[in-house]
């Protein structure tokens, strides 16, 4: 029964972060109907830039996630204002291959200057941790949880009640509506890509923290990403809440009751099913169901 | 405005392939034949083993995306998990000859029916989804299949792979050799241009164009467009699974990890829409250049081959995103080369 406790205390807390991975994904997904490819990747270069200032500096990576989420933010602009913008109206494999490719491109990258050794980084204090009866709950991954349940809400108040917020999701609803209205489009568009990126290095900095890294687990968080954001529907930031701690959840318990890489295989099997039988998520109906193409 | 960009995927492409040949058909024949004499000729007069084992991999890769060709180019329907008949297809062959004894040419047809069958059954739920679902759909039904493989080990030799009997006593078909898989490959290549041509001029090829235009209105014209789609996911199915069959036998010991690769999907589809896509002639160019560029990267760039590869991928799909062959037409016809007239037709 404890065991069952310590991965169900694991799972949710590990959700969390997953949930935080996936935000920006989705985020991108429903407004800009793009599904990018090289989102992992940008949250192991999160994980490298924290890992960077903390072997050089000394930083806590809880401060040097605030570096790496400004250095992705940037980046992520940059990339959708000049390249990504570039094939937007194109057919959607246009976007996913671009994306792949820039994937390949950062993931090699990173393998060429940091070599394929698995790396994490060490913080004083978050293995430490406190014991309720049998269940050990380290401070590390209880910080981590509380960062992506605070971004998530602030996130959720920026979309909600600021101008720019206002701008993104109208431009998710319908784009030429929202030129009409003056919103810069192309700007709006660097903007959430940048936002999304700066959110998956956040949490690559903490789950540097958490767990070892190397350039190759990027596949593994996009398709995590992919799975979350299915899950919550589209552009659903509580739904992509949602969807982390229940893919963290599962994946705990299956870590701890079935054999090898058959977790994977039920996750997969799970995103499939949530496909074909609700794919406006599991959390109702999406929320750019008023998408109009254009 | 962007409309007809956005909701037609295959609007660039698509009214134009089916052109007849008109009077100068039999230039194009006469062409075909010469080329084909001197690609069956060529391995006995012209190439070391190790360019006709290249050769090899190039023709796979052609099958590969023509495969794609037809549920991507011609339907528009982005399949990236194409690469989970590939990995039937070769298991197949791998399982029956390893574990029954059976002839490798008994194997292939048993593949082409598994690749079949399978795309089939998995199309009738998933086919109902459009865009990215389809697309990630497909991509975790191929995860999927990979673990399962992986985790069915007294079968399939899980992680370890699986070695099929190829020399010796124990060998059920001797092994061709590198000329021999040569001949394989090149014969499967044909046959998949000759399919994809065949469909390119048929009633069905039209249907899955107007699928890949819009559904609704190929559906309000009589088109049944669920067989429609399920016949070309289990064509594309088909064909991929036969290049697997003979992979397998190729490679002799097969590899989870490998044969259900992602990147193998991502070549298809980068390589048919490089070449252009609901081309017939597109998937051929673009199998051809990228294999031999991804070989010659290999070669030159031990490490940087991946790092290169992604710059070319993105460069490609920022340059040509109506692929060569469309953008070599445009050129012709309009006697001019406008190489950014895709990118202000698809920018925001």
């Amino acid at each position: 029964m404890s065991e069952f406790l310590q991965a169900t205390v694991y799972g949710l807390l590990e959700g969390g972060l997953l949930a935080l991975v996936a935000i920006g994904f989705s985020l991108v997904w429903g407004v800009m109907n793009i599904v990018n490819l090289a989102h992992g990747a940008f949250v192991i270069t999160g994980a490298y830039i924290a890992w960077k200032l903390n072997t050089e500096l000394g930083l806590d990576p809880y401060l040097g996630m605030f570096v790496s989420a400004a250095a992705l933010f940037l980046a992520g602009y940059v990339v959708q204002r000049f390249l990504i913008n570039n094939v937007v109206n194109a057919p959607i494999w246009m976007t996913l291959l671009l994306t792949f490719g820039l994937d390949l491109l950062i993931v090699q990258g990173l393998q060429l200057l940091f070599t394929a050794d698995f790396r994490s980084i060490h913080t004083g204090w978050g293995s430490d941790g406190l014991a309720i009866g049998d269940v050990r709950v380290p401070y590390g991954r209880l910080a981590g949880f509380g960062l992506a349940v605070a971004v998530t809400l602030a996130l959720v108040w920026f979309m909600t009640r600021t101008r720019t917020g206002l701008a993104v999701r109208t431009t998710g609803m319908d784009r030429a509506a929202a030129r009409l209205m003056g919103v810069n489009v192309r700007h709006v568009y660097a903007l959430t890509f940048g936002l999304s990126a700066a959110l998956a290095a956040m949490a690559g900095a903490i789950l540097g923290s958490i767990n070892t890294f190397s350039p190759s687990a990027a596949g593994g968080f996009t398709l995590q990403s992919f799975v979350i954001a299915v899950l919550g529907g589209l552009g659903n930031m509580w739904g992509a809440l949602a969807g982390g701690i229940l893919l963290g959840l599962v994946q705990a318990w299956g870590g701890q009751y079935l054999s090898g890489t058959l977790v994977n295989a039920i996750a997969f099997g799970v995103l499939v099913l949530v496909l074909i039988v609700r794919p406006a998520g599991l959390l109702g109906r999406p929320y750019y169901e008023a998408r109009a193409e254009a | 405005m962007n409309v007809t960009a956005k909701e037609r995927p295959g609007a660039a492409v698509g009214p134009r392939v089916g052109g007849g040949l008109g009077g100068r058909a039999w230039i194009w024949a006469a062409l075909i034949a010469l080329g084909l004499v001197i690609l069956v000729l060529a391995p006995t007069y012209l190439l070391l083993e190790s360019e006709q084992r290249t050769l090899a991999s190039v023709f796979m890769f052609v099958v590969l995306a023509q495969g794609w060709n037809l549920i991507g180019g011609f339907a528009g329907y982005p399949s990236f998990g194409n690469v989970v008949f590939f990995g039937l297809g070769g298991y197949t062959t791998a399982v029956l000859m390893a574990k029954a004894g059976a002839n490798f040419w008994l194997t292939v047809p048993a593949a082409a029916v598994v690749g079949l069958g399978f795309a089939a059954l998995m199309g009738i739920p998933i086919l109902r989804l459009k865009g990215h679902y389809f697309a990630i759909a497909t991509l975790g039904v191929a995860e999927g299949m990979r673990e399962v493989v992986i985790n069915v080990g007294g079968l399939t030799g899980g992680n370890k792979g699986i070695t099929v009997p190829a020399v010796g006593s124990e060998a059920t078909t001797s092994y061709p050799g590198n000329t021999g898989f040569y001949f394989y490959f090149l014969a499967l290549a044909v046959l998949s241009i000759v399919v994809v041509w065949a469909v390119s001029r048929s009633r069905f090829g039209y249907a899955l164009r107007a699928i890949s235009q819009d559904e609704d209105a190929a559906a309000a014209a009589g088109i049944n467009t669920t067989r429609a789609k399920i016949a070309a996911f289990a064509l594309s199915g088909m064909l991929t699974a036969l290049a697997g069959a003979i992979y397998a036998f190729q490679q002799v010991t097969i590899y989870p990890e490998r044969l259900f690769s992602v990147d193998i999907t991502v070549l298809m589809v980068v390589m048919c829409v490089l070449g252009g896509a609901g081309t017939v002639l597109g998937p051929v160019i673009g199998g051809v250049l990228l294999q031999y560029l991804s070989e010659w990267l290999r070669d030159n760039f031990t490490d940087y081959h991946t790092f290169v590869f992604g710059a070319i991928i993105v460069i490609a799909v920022l340059v040509l995103p109506m692929g060569i062959v469309n953008f070599a037409r445009d050129s012709w016809k309009g006697r001019r080369i406008a190489p950014f007239e895709a990118v202000r037709q698809y920018r925001l």
